[in-house]
């Protein structure tokens, strides 16, 4: 897989405090995402959590840790293999399990809780997905949630990562991305009806 | 919580913590304990709902609580059953004279050790043995006072069936009425999911928030985020609880 350069000039122009909104399509969003994470680990040096809600942290911690890349400075929220019997039993050390995507603010304070737990002096918080999350979540919950949630993260000098496939998201929830986020990252596919 | 409080619980206050099982009073009790004997304060436990051993054997699985603050004697566990049994109260009720020797009881603890953080887990269970309201009333009125003299911070946990809007925050409706403040703990369902959530109900001399927050007990003891508006409220139409 080649990841996307051009991803990693536009992050060099980010500064802690940034909310970035991260959009890509269905089928390229783990590229987008590697694109996202390497300069962070790389040319940041920064740690984080990884909110997973699209799929099991197992999966990601596999398929980042086979493009090369350590994971041991990220500790990830796994949002969905609860949801299924042996779901949890895994081999990771750096994973926590929260019940359901619908505990959102249990979410938000695991990751206050490993952001104050980590050694690492620059964090990230890198939500995977919006879309996801608009699964469980009702419209106008989950609007409330990410202002909550970025607003948090801003005021601790987190850098907030949210990805979202555009057209999976909830009209609401999109405009209110555009108008939290300070930041857009945009590598959503053109789809041609 | 000190953030809630704006700044904290007011010295001296006695306050009841109310609610319902596994909404984490035990663990809040506790660690209010901690957090005072990490500053050097002498620190005291009654416990009255499960025994002393049991108690730490919990606690000390979160990592927060030290349990080389009981062994150096800044927490002090007291079963509530070896307190009876020394005072020969050993009996099903409690008439006015057994409730004083058991305030006296407490308050000479609290005294010789010189406590000033207090929890009491829980009174609904001590109360249980106080058939009348009015004795219940004056038990409680009578040790928060004298608590409050010997400049102890009190913590009473009750435990209630339900927190919701139309719920008693105490099992027998008068240990509200005699508190600085409500602390009460509870759950909130959504979509067949619990969240436990912690409000603040009253707090004499703080101008606290009313907010509901959602609790999580981590590790590093009780963490609270305010919780959202849109998923804390029943709404039929829409089918969020």
């Amino acid at each position: 897989m080649e990841l996307d350069q051009r991803i990693a000039e536009q992050l060099t122009e980010v500064s802690l405090n940034s909310s970035i909104q991260v959009r890509c399509g269905t089928s390229n969003a783990f590229m987008v995402t590697a694109s996202v994470i390497v300069p962070l680990l790389h040319s940041f040096e920064m740690g984080g959590v990884y909110i997973s809600a699209s799929r099991g942290a197992t999966e990601t911690i596999d398929a980042l840790e086979a493009l090369g890349l350590s994971t041991e400075n990220i500790h990830f929220i796994d949002l969905v293999s609860s949801g299924f019997l042996g779901g949890t039993e895994v081999e990771h050390k750096n994973i926590s399990f929260v019940d359901s995507p619908i505990m959102l603010e249990s979410v938000l304070l695991r990751t206050l809780y490993h952001l104050r737990t980590t050694d690492n002096e620059r964090n990230f918080v890198f939500l995977d997905s919006v879309n996801a999350l608009a699964i469980y979540n009702e419209e106008r919950m989950l609007a409330e949630y990410l202002h909550t949630f970025i607003n948090t993260f801003r005021n601790r000098e987190v850098l907030t990562v949210i990805l979202n496939v555009p057209d999976q998201t909830p009209p609401s929830v999109l405009a209110n991305m555009d108008l939290y986020c300070t930041d857009l990252v945009d590598r959503g596919q053109v789809v041609i009806h | 919580m000190d953030e809630i409080l704006r700044g904290g619980i007011p010295y001296g206050s006695t306050v009841l913590a109310a609610g319902t099982c596994g909404s984490g009073k035990t663990t809040l009790g506790m660690e209010f304990l901690v957090r005072g004997a990490t500053t050097g304060e002498a620190c005291a436990h009654f416990t009255a709902t499960e025994p002393s051993v049991k108690l730490l054997e919990n606690i000390r699985q979160f990592p927060f609580f030290d349990m080389g603050m009981v062994d150096s004697g800044l927490i002090n566990v007291f079963d509530m059953d070896v307190l009876y049994s020394w005072l020969g109260l050993e009996k099903a009720s409690f008439d006015l004279e057994d409730v004083h020797a058991l305030i006296k009881a407490i308050t000479d603890i609290v005294n010789t050790i010189g406590v000033t953080r207090l929890v009491i887990d829980s009174v609904t269970t001590l109360c249980y043995k106080i058939k009348s309201e009015q004795l219940i009333r004056d038990f409680l009125f009578t040790l928060g006072k004298k608590l409050a003299t010997l400049g102890c911070t009190t913590i009473l946990i009750s435990e209630i069936t339900s927190a919701t809007e139309n719920a008693h925050w105490s099992s027998f409706g008068v240990e509200e009425a005699i508190c600085d403040g409500i602390i009460v703990m509870g759950d909130v369902e959504r979509m067949g999911h619990l969240l436990r959530f912690l409000q603040v109900v009253k707090m004499r001399g703080t101008s606290h928030s009313r907010a509901k927050n959602t609790l999580e007990l981590t590790p590093l003891g009780v963490m609270l985020t305010p919780m959202l508006k849109w998923g804390s409220t029943v709404d039929n139409k829409q089918g969020w609880g």
